[in-house]
């Protein structure tokens, strides 16, 4: 069951990292002639129609998350505080704050992208919210990868 | 999407502060103990009941925190003074954290 939450929990967050980076990477292009190549068809995109998706697969991944936790906290760290492996210990506390903490950020990520407020006068503090929940994501992502490869939850 | 009555710039200010010192004070507003699912309010650890987890309780002080805040702030007035500084907010708190959490790694 738990090895079943954490591949759903994965799954999300490979999608939650494809709809961020989307729209991180196009937030930071500035608009110029497209040459119809991969970057501009990447770029390209309507980035407000990412927002919705972004919010609701980030609550559902920090659920699932904290659902799959105590499993951690049991089977996973005291391994690691046994082997002596404090530096793995400190990668998952810095991700569990750091998606808590983006957890805080998601209603204002989502009120700069909403279509009153979507214009000019927020540009840079959309895209510094936006590019700072898409480092959080990868952060947590790659965090979660590399402590599963060490010691996993089955 | 309508923001009436709910201000999300200043629910992201005080839910990042929040976070941020209760994490600094260890003061969650609860600890769950996953060996047997017990809880407790407040900061006190009891012992033999398996490891504390306080992760729960920081996030339960900051979404009170910011739910407050949210509520009790004019919008208005907490988008016109912090909407372009907003961001400092949630990276200053993940400062805190790799400062607090900085044992770890030695």
């Amino acid at each position: 069951m738990i090895t079943t939450l954490l591949i759903i929990h994965g799954l999300i967050g490979v999608a939650l990292l494809g709809a961020l980076t989307h729209q991180a990477v196009s937030a930071m292009r500035r608009p110029s002639k497209r040459t119809g190549s991969f970057v501009d068809r990447y770029t390209g995109v309507n980035q407000k129609t990412f927002t919705a998706t972004v919010v609701a697969l980030y609550v559902l991944g920090l659920i699932l998350g904290g659902v799959i936790y105590p499993n951690y906290r049991l089977n996973v760290r005291i391994p690691f505080e046994e082997m002596r492996l404090g530096w793995a210990v400190g990668l998952f506390e810095l991700k569990e704050h750091f998606a808590g903490i983006g957890l805080g950020v998601l209603p204002v990520y989502a009120y700069s992208w909403s279509s009153q407020t979507a214009d000019r006068s927020n540009e840079r503090t959309r895209r510094i919210l936006t590019i700072l929940l898409a480092a959080i994501v990868w952060w947590d992502f790659l965090i979660g990868h590399v402590l599963n490869n060490l010691r996993g939850l089955a | 999407m309508n923001w009436p009555q709910f201000s999300p710039v200043a629910f992201t200010v005080a839910f990042c502060c929040a976070y941020g010192l209760a994490f600094a004070m260890n003061s969650p507003l609860f600890i769950y103990y996953p060996l047997h699912g017990d809880f407790t309010w407040g900061t006190q650890v009891l012992k033999g009941v398996g490891p504390p987890m306080l992760w729960y309780g920081f996030l339960s002080d900051a979404l009170i925190a910011g739910a407050v805040a949210a509520v009790c702030i004019p919008g208005r007035l907490a988008n016109k003074w912090l909407i372009n500084l907003v961001w400092v907010f949630p990276i200053a708190t993940m400062a805190v954290c790799i400062f607090l959490l900085r044992r770890l790694f030695q």
